[in-house]
């Protein structure tokens, strides 16, 4: 079954990589900038998968995660974050801020679409 | 992943990353500067940082694994685990380098390229002393969940009730430019860090094909606008008015979309002026001004190559070294200015440096030495003229040719690229004080306004940039206006040899009037059409001199580009094309350039050293027999209109005027002794004057002249509306303060101007 999966990175590289792996799994993908982007779009619709980079411009990843999980449609709504090996102190924090799991940039599809199966199961 | 998708992504990180370490060297800089802080070293770091995901995730593993090393010293740098020292910025240049080349590689071959960066790696390694690259976590995904909690984690609570769901809003796809405006809104009180957020890219192959259809829809205006004027028809009148209007705008908004700020083709100087600077043992800063100035994108790509040249020549031979300023009472460190900005329909960039000045002596003798003037030519020559010798070809005055500015095939090059596109250079230079390059162009190439002319039956365009005014010789003046000089015909133009050329005869056109005897027959009537090339003056004869137009250039098929008298053609409002001629090619063709250079020459410096003085002023009557005059610079345009075709709106007068409303002022409620009656001459008289894509109607009761000569203006500011007196022609004439009136009757007009 598809879902609405929302993928936030400024890179557009990832975004569309990103994109294009999960339209080909039949799921239905948003694209965001950034992340006070994706918190716009994110007021008023909901999705069932937060794709999001850690570092971005005008809201970093987490930073959107601690937003999204005030509201309420997004309290159990899993947030997966793409972080950077070099970034092992960003991950607490992410965790901290509600996220539900994170993927290593850079990641293969197979590795992308194994842990969207973990997160959506079903 | 596919092939396409794989192309395509490959092509987005090409855009992506090329910007992306244009503005990291720029932040390298201005961290060099002592200009950086905490947040340079974000943004340094997150543009890496993103070239390094991005690449990794479609494969190419040698530019990520680069990008890795210089990721972790910026990481540790940002996170101020690492203390910021200069040395790291020529290592972390040069790794900005190394990524680039290996993406230029990517470019053209579709490999990362062969190159070994493992003793830039190593530098950039020893760089975080104590810091060894860390090696990668086995796991690459997972779930917080499966993994001990962290200390730090106040989860968020579980048990909070979900409410129901907000009703699903389908259409939003896309994240689209009004709603970043307002998450911008949001974050007003943060740093803007990024300005292509509220921008997309569209490809520029897509651009051009949206400019030729509109260049296609304004002939096929045109030729409606043209076949209307005849119908009785109200309603087709109606439609093909605002089919006409509608096309400006359009035309204009394309226009716009293909305008990009010159800070794009500037974002690279920086760099190289730190490199040149640090190869020739020079102090150097380079200050921008009107980065953001817009310029077609055509014109973009053709002055990227000019302005660079113009740069490294600024740094090579204008800016001294350290001591010889010292020397000379200067600061160490020299200045170069880029300064760019419109001005009347065109844009002017200014390349300034504090210098030594151009060597008037030497500049001299090498010429002579490299036989481009005799020693008698040079002996008398003035300095404007002597510092235009550098842009003649094969000049060089470099002691040493260096690798960095060329071997002399420089300026005269840079000269004709820019002509080439309908532009011009000026250069300027005080001994010790510096040089000035002044660089106008054309706003667009496209759509340009002409002159239609008539020549042996066949029209014929010039482009309004070389045209400086027309002469028209009826009767006794057309039979005594042309002289023989040296077998050359010649027309004496306000006390000024003309050189002429015949079109006809240039051309090989069949035309009575002229083919057969240099002087035309009794009873004709000789048009002059006076061009510029090459900052020459001649004179052109054609048959007929009919209309302006905006013409859109197409470009000439193979068969007939050899030809050098052609630039382009154009579809004319009938649908039949003409020519637009190349003046510059023709000039040469009919060798008139050639003799006013010799004339200048001998022409002894005296005339020359004079011209600056001079101004040319347009004359006219203003209510009573009061006789103004005013620059020729300030005026855009002369107009007549049919007093039926003055409007009201409101208190104010208006015309039509090309697709827009254009207020007119009567200049005599504005003068001290002028009759109160405004003029009511039919047809009115109308000088037009613009500013910044503004203009106003300046009604005038009679053009008399147009006059060149030296102006000595005793000043009279107790009379409104005139800024003094002068003697013109021998006869007392008022200047009319063009500004002043303007802005009694619209105090808005200036300020408007301002803010677009």
């Amino acid at each position: 079954m598809g879902r609405t999966i929302i993928t936030v990175d400024d890179a557009a590289t990832i975004r569309k990589m990103v994109a294009f792996t999960l339209r080909g799994a039949g799921h239905e993908v948003l694209e965001a900038q950034d992340g006070v982007i994706a918190l716009n779009v994110l007021q008023s619709r909901a999705v069932d998968l937060v794709i999001t980079d850690v570092n971005m411009p005008n809201m970093n990843g987490i930073e959107l995660t601690r937003r999204l999980r005030t509201l309420p449609s997004f309290h159990r709504t899993p947030v997966l974050l793409l972080t950077t090996e070099s970034d092992p102190a960003k991950k607490a924090e992410g965790r901290a801020a509600g996220a539900t799991g994170w993927i290593v940039k850079p990641f293969s599809q197979e590795q992308l679409l194994a842990i969207v199966a973990k997160l959506l199961p079903g | 992943m596919n092939d396409n998708l794989q192309q395509q992504l490959i092509k987005d990180l090409l855009i992506e990353s090329f910007e992306g370490l244009d503005n990291f060297d720029r932040e390298m800089l201005a961290l060099e500067k002592g200009e950086g802080n905490a947040e340079t070293l974000n943004i340094v770091f997150r543009i890496i940082h993103t070239i390094k995901g991005s690449s990794g995730c479609i494969g190419l593993n040698k530019i990520e694994s680069v990008a890795h090393v210089g990721e972790s010293l910026l990481s540790l740098l940002r996170d101020g685990k690492l203390a910021f020292n200069p040395a790291m910025i020529s290592a972390l240049l040069e790794y900005s380098d190394a990524l680039k080349e290996m993406f230029r590689s990517l470019e053209q071959t579709g490999q990362q390229g062969g190159a070994d960066y493992s003793a830039l790696l190593q530098k950039l390694q020893s760089l975080q002393t104590g810091n060894p690259v860390e090696t990668k976590p086995a796991a690459t995904y997972g779930l917080f969940e499966e993994e001990p909690a962290a200390p730090l984690a106040p989860q968020p609570s579980p048990t909070v009730v979900p409410e129901p769901l907000p009703a699903r809003v389908p259409h939003i796809e896309k994240v689209n430019a009004p709603e970043k405006a307002a998450a911008e809104k949001e974050v007003a009180a943060r740093p803007a860090t990024s300005v292509s957020d509220t921008a997309i890219r569209v490809d520029v192959g897509q651009l051009d094909k949206l400019m030729n259809l509109v260049g296609e829809l304004v002939l096929a205006r045109n030729q409606i606008v043209q076949f209307t004027a005849q119908a009785q028809e109200p309603t087709l009148l109606n439609a093909a008015q605002r089919i006409n209007t509608i096309t400006t705008e359009l035309q204009e908004s394309v226009m716009k979309t293909r305008m990009q700020p010159i800070g794009n083709v500037w974002a690279k100087f920086p760099r190289i002026v730190h490199d040149m600077a640090q190869d020739l043992g020079k102090q150097v800063e380079l200050v921008m001004e009107g980065k953001e100035t817009d310029l077609d994108r055509t014109i973009i790509e053709a002055i990227k190559d000019p302005l660079t040249h113009l740069i490294r020549n600024a740094v090579d031979h204008g800016i001294e070294t350290p001591e010889t300023r010292r020397a000379a009472g200067k600061p160490d460190r020299g200045t170069l200015t880029l300064r760019a900005y419109h001005e009347g329909g065109q844009v002017n960039i200014e390349i300034l440096d504090n210098g030594r000045g151009i060597n008037i002596p030497k500049v001299k003798e090498k010429a002579v030495q490299r036989s481009l003037v005799t020693p008698d030519q040079a002996a008398v020559m003035s300095d404007r003229e002597v510092f235009n010798l550098i842009f003649l070809p094969g000049f060089s005055t470099a002691e040493k040719v260096t690798n960095v500015s060329g071997r002399g095939v420089g300026m005269d090059v840079v000269k004709t690229n820019i002509e080439k596109i309908g532009g011009s250079v000026d250069v300027l230079s005080e001994a010790g004080q510096g040089t000035t390059l002044k660089i106008k162009i054309p706003l667009t190439l496209a759509i340009i306004p002409a002159l239609i002319v008539t020549s042996g039956a066949e029209r014929f365009a010039i482009p309004q940039v070389s045209l400086l005014e027309l002469v028209r010789l009826e009767a006794e003046q057309a039979r005594k206006g042309i002289e023989m000089l040296y077998g050359a015909p010649i027309y004496r133009l306000r006390g000024q040899l003309l050189p002429l050329a015949y079109l006809n005869r240039e051309l090989k056109l069949e035309s009575p009037a002229t083919t057969s005897a240099s002087v035309p027959a009794n009873d004709a009537v000789v048009n002059i059409v006076v061009l510029q090339a090459d900052g020459r003056q001649f004179g052109m004869v054609v048959d007929e001199i009919n209309d302006t137009e905006e013409i859109v250039v197409k470009p000439l098929g193979k068969q007939l580009k050899s030809i050098t008298c052609f630039a382009g053609a154009t579809i004319m409002g009938d649908g039949k094309v003409a020519l637009i001629l190349d003046v510059m090619g023709l000039a040469q063709h009919a060798n008139v350039i050639a003799e006013v250079r010799d004339r200048a020459v001998t022409g002894k410096a005296k005339a020359a050293e004079k011209v600056d003085e001079r101004q040319t002023l347009l004359l006219f009557n203003a209510g009573q027999n009061a006789r103004m005059a005013i620059p020729l610079s300030m005026v855009a345009r002369l107009e007549e209109f049919p007093r039926s075709q003055v409007e009201h709106s409101g208190n104010q007068e208006v015309v039509q005027y090309r697709g827009q409303i254009l207020p007119l002022i009567q200049i005599a409620n504005y003068l001290p002794n002028a009759s109160a009656t405004p003029m009511q001459a039919d047809p009115v008289q109308v000088v037009v004057y613009s500013e910044a894509g503004r203009s106003v109607g300046l009604v005038v009761g009679k053009i008399n002249d147009i006059v060149h000569e030296v102006l000595t203006v005793k000043r009279n500011s107790s009379r409104d509306g005139i800024l003094g007196s002068a003697v013109v022609q021998d006869k007392v004439t008022d200047l009319l303060d063009v500004i002043g009136i303007i802005h009694a009757a619209d105090p808005t007009f200036y300020e408007e101007t301002r803010k677009i």
